[in-house]
């Protein structure tokens, strides 16, 4: 009995996200249909598009350790109240850093370049998360705000940057830097896709961060510090320490995200290391609510409709049903904790006036 | 009626007489607020039937609920601070110009009637957020006999007043009762002002009424036990030991509130070793930002603060506590606990850095942990959903048991104490008083800071009265009386004195 009410919530938790992906779908299907489309066909193409062949598995999988390392970065900001906007400039900086330190030591050994490049991102993505980071916690300026602005700064300094002093000798390709080195690029491990060896470093951080957060006491300070602040400092820990250091590693994991980019698939910096993709991971962070374990499972469910998408686009239908049927899932998480929430309370109002009246019997009787 | 899930009120039947004063008492949660709310038509009752004046009530809202002559003064009080006095009391059936404009004079000459047929004196123009909060409350009750109340419904009306205010209170409650045949309903949890006050008393324990009695044929014991459904042992806290070395020392201590004016102005105190120090003051005299700037919760302006010696001015929680400080907060729930989180949680905190609950030292023993925790638990006598549900769905007694046996649990030698039995039950406030008494016979040196002056009383071996951030007054606990602490609780008595 002791340990059955938290397993009972997270149960209700994975049906009524069930609940809400199958509305999802449904209302789906009517755009389809009303659109002129076969709902079922979709369906099917979405489904092949994504499991039809080893590259397009490697493809989703790619984009799943993405969406799931940025998916953490987020949670691990929202596990101690700082919400986390800023993860794109943070990822964009990342990459383009981790590129030109590939281009600078361009000859020397990839057992100096590669950890030398990651952990360039990892403190230029923590350096950029300093900054809302600090302002938030010295003098209370709204990190949602600071970030989304810091993103925009960054997305254009790395378009300056692409163009400018770091651009390539190439001039047909306009907005990028010069080419790694091929001895850099991570290894394939589905030969044409985009999975590199990256996913394995992805599988350990992924492991390192729900662990702190599930279990140990640094987790146990970080979820208190979220839930109550005042609390927390209240009862002597340090809470503001707390809170930029988690900023700071969310920053520097999607500094690492935008290396991984770099150094698995693209092998130069150019604006497409990230389309809005960090983005994505907050939605999915979201949906999840905050839990890391289920960041992860959703992380794989979205990449399946982004990739399966590419499917649909063969048949003629826009991919963009595929941003739809995202946008319709939020809203059905979102309405179902109300909605959960009116039908437990008629619940209990129809137990306690059944108790009345039962009570009533027995006095009558 | 039902609130979702708890059944508030079951199967009630009452009846109070005209032109009687009725008093209503029971633990937090009883249900004699939601018994009042449905009467004054806020709540509707599930099953049952209301009455007033002999006549069925069919449509339940306040605005049928005054028409019947209904009235009630809520525990905090709705007024408009910046409107005068009179503007307060007309509102809502405003004096008009011309039909639409509003006649401020005759809100003023009407209010004045309404004062000179009462006899409840308060001058109509003054800015609400300027008078005492005992006008206040007459301004509240004012209001519903311009409505044509006959039957008032005060919600513990006297837990913002000082004895005087208190005594005025009663004095009012009588003469409209006498001169002018008015029905009073009082909810009280103080069962002496009961018994100063009331004609008959409803018991009320989980829900139901279990039991109506005649003033005159009963007794305070007698009324905790029907609360609390067994008998309550009052008066067997007993206090051993001397006072020893200073713990707390505070010198010329400056603190400003949130809005940057001085609230703790030039302030000194000492508490010593197995002593329990009161701080007895009205609610806003700087008694929370003081408490607060000796926690680290509040950076202080100029001033030391001192605990077992070591200068902790300005310093952060974390550092203070580290010194021995342990700490029940005021407002438990913005600052005592995590409502989110479980009941072994929140016992948690504070402890849970510490070697014997981490594996490696940083690694949780949830095992261990978990032990640790049912033993504070069953220690402590909480009583809840088990030490995995959340605090927040938690009753304000059981809440409260869970800061307390936390505070306590960390065995420091300086306790500061913020309001230790708000809103809690008679039973859990045996319980947090007799587990106070202990800490201050084992040693502790512990501030106390209470808004029921019984309890400063009752506890306190010294006594210090606050007014506007000063200390009017320093006394042993048993050579003073609770009015005589009033007059240093409104202000310089020496002043008055001397102004008189």
């Amino acid at each position: 009995m002791k340990e059955k009410t938290p397993v009972l919530v997270r149960y209700r938790y994975l049906f009524s996200l069930l609940v809400s992906v199958l509305l999802a779908f449904g209302i789906g299907a009517i755009i389809l249909a009303a659109s002129g489309f076969a709902p079922l066909q979709a369906y099917g193409a979405m489904l092949r598009g994504a499991f039809d062949s080893a590259r397009h598995v490697g493809d989703l999988l790619e984009y799943a350790m993405v969406l799931c390392i940025c998916g953490l970065a987020c949670v691990l900001g929202a596990r101690v109240g700082i919400f986390n906007v800023g993860g794109e400039g943070q990822l964009l900086l990342g990459a383009i850093f981790a590129c030109q330190i590939g281009i600078w030591l361009d000859g020397m050994s990839p057992w100096l370049v590669i950890p030398l490049a990651a952990l360039g991102a990892m403190a230029v993505g923590a350096a950029y998360a300093f900054i809302p980071g600090v302002l938030k916690v010295k003098v209370k300026v709204n990190e949602v705000i600071t970030t989304i602005m810091l993103n925009t700064i960054a997305a254009f300094l790395c378009q300056y940057l692409a163009k400018g002093p770091w651009k390539n000798a190439n001039k047909n390709l306009v907005a990028a830097t010069s080419q790694l080195n091929a001895d850099y690029w991570f290894g394939k491990l589905i030969p044409r896709s985009n999975l590199t060896t990256a996913v394995f470093a992805a599988a350990v951080i992924a492991f390192l961060v729900w662990y702190v957060m599930q279990k140990t006491s640094k987790g146990f300070e970080m979820k208190i510090v979220g839930q109550n602040p005042r609390f927390a400092f209240f009862s002597g820990i340090k809470t503001d320490r707390l809170v930029l250091i988690c900023m700071l590693i969310s920053g520097a994991m999607c500094g690492l995200v935008g290396m991984f980019r770099v150094y698995g698939v693209e092998h130069l910096y150019k604006s497409s290391v990230s389309n809005d993709y960090y983005f994505e991971a907050i939605m999915v962070a979201m949906i999840a609510s905050y839990q890391p374990v289920a960041v992860i499972l959703l992380s794989l469910f979205f990449a399946i409709l982004k990739i399966g998408a590419q499917g649909m686009e063969l048949i003629g239908i826009p991919s963009q049903i595929y941003l739809i049927l995202q946008t319709v899932i939020i809203f059905f998480m979102a309405a179902e904790s109300g909605i959960m929430a009116s039908i437990d309370a008629a619940a209990q109002r129809r137990r306690a006036k059944a108790a009345a009246q039962q009570r009533q019997k027995e006095a009558q009787a | 009626m039902e609130f979702p899930g708890v059944l508030a009120n079951d199967d009630i039947s009452l009846d109070i007489k005209k032109g009687e004063v009725f008093a209503l008492v029971g633990e937090n949660g009883a249900g004699k607020s939601t018994l009042m709310n449905i009467l004054y038509g806020i709540n509707e009752p599930t099953d049952g039937e209301v009455l007033i004046g002999g006549k069925k009530v069919e449509a339940f809202s306040p605005k049928t609920a005054i028409g019947l002559g209904v009235g009630m003064v809520h525990q905090h009080f709705m007024l408009v601070p910046s409107f005068t006095v009179a503007q307060n009391i007309v509102m809502s059936m405003e004096p008009k110009k011309y039909g639409f404009l509003f006649d401020n004079r005759a809100a003023e000459r009407k209010t004045q009637e309404l004062v000179n047929t009462y006899g409840l004196q308060v001058d109509p123009s003054a800015v609400v957020r300027e008078i005492s909060v005992g006008l206040q409350q007459r301004v509240e009750i004012l209001k519903t006999l311009y409505r044509g109340a006959k039957i008032l419904i005060l919600d513990e009306p006297t837990a913002v007043l000082t004895p005087q205010e208190t005594d005025e209170l009663f004095d009012v409650i009588r003469r409209v009762v006498r001169e002018r045949g008015m029905t009073v309903i009082i909810i009280t949890h103080k069962l002496y002002e009961v018994m100063a006050i009331s004609d008959r008393v409803g018991v009320m324990r989980k829900g139901r009424l279990v039991g109506v009695k005649n003033t005159c044929d009963t007794d305070e014991k007698d009324l905790a036990s029907m609360m609390v459904g067994r008998p309550v042992l009052y008066d067997d806290l007993e206090k051993t030991g001397t006072a020893g070395e200073n713990r707390i020392a505070v010198e010329h201590l400056t603190v400003t509130d949130n809005r940057g004016l001085i609230a703790v102005n030039d302030l000194s105190l000492a508490v010593h070793a197995g002593e329990i120090l009161g701080i007895a003051a009205i609610e806003g005299n700087g008694q929370s930002e003081l408490l607060e700037a000796i926690t680290g919760m509040r950076k202080p302006e100029r001033g030391t603060v001192r605990i077992m010696g070591q200068d902790v001015t300005g310093k952060s929680p974390d550092q203070i506590r580290a010194v021995g400080l342990a700490h029940i907060p005021e407002d438990r729930i913005s600052t005592g606990i995590s409502a989110p989180a479980s009941v072994t949680d929140n016992l948690m905190v504070g402890k849970h850095d510490d070697k014997e609950f981490n594996l490696f030292g940083f690694h949780q023993r949830r095992s261990t942990i978990e032990r640790y925790a049912r033993e504070i638990y069953e220690k402590f006598d909480i009583r809840g959903a088990g030490l995995d549900s959340d605090v927040g769905s938690m009753s304000g007694g059981n809440m409260q048991k869970v800061v307390v046996a936390r505070e306590f649990s960390f065995d420091t030698p300086v306790l500061i104490i913020s309001q230790p039995t708000r809103g809690v039950d008679v039973g859990a406030i045996e319980f947090i008083h007799k587990a106070i008494i202990e800490k201050r016979n084992s040693g502790a040196a512990i501030l106390l800071c209470s808004a029921d002056l019984d309890e400063v009383f009752r506890l306190s071996d010294r006594i210090i009265t606050m007014y506007e951030g000063k200390v009017t007054g320093s006394f042993a606990a048993d050579a003073i009386t609770k009015e005589e602490i009033g007059y240093y609780m409104t202000g310089d008595r020496s002043e008055k004195e001397a102004r008189a």
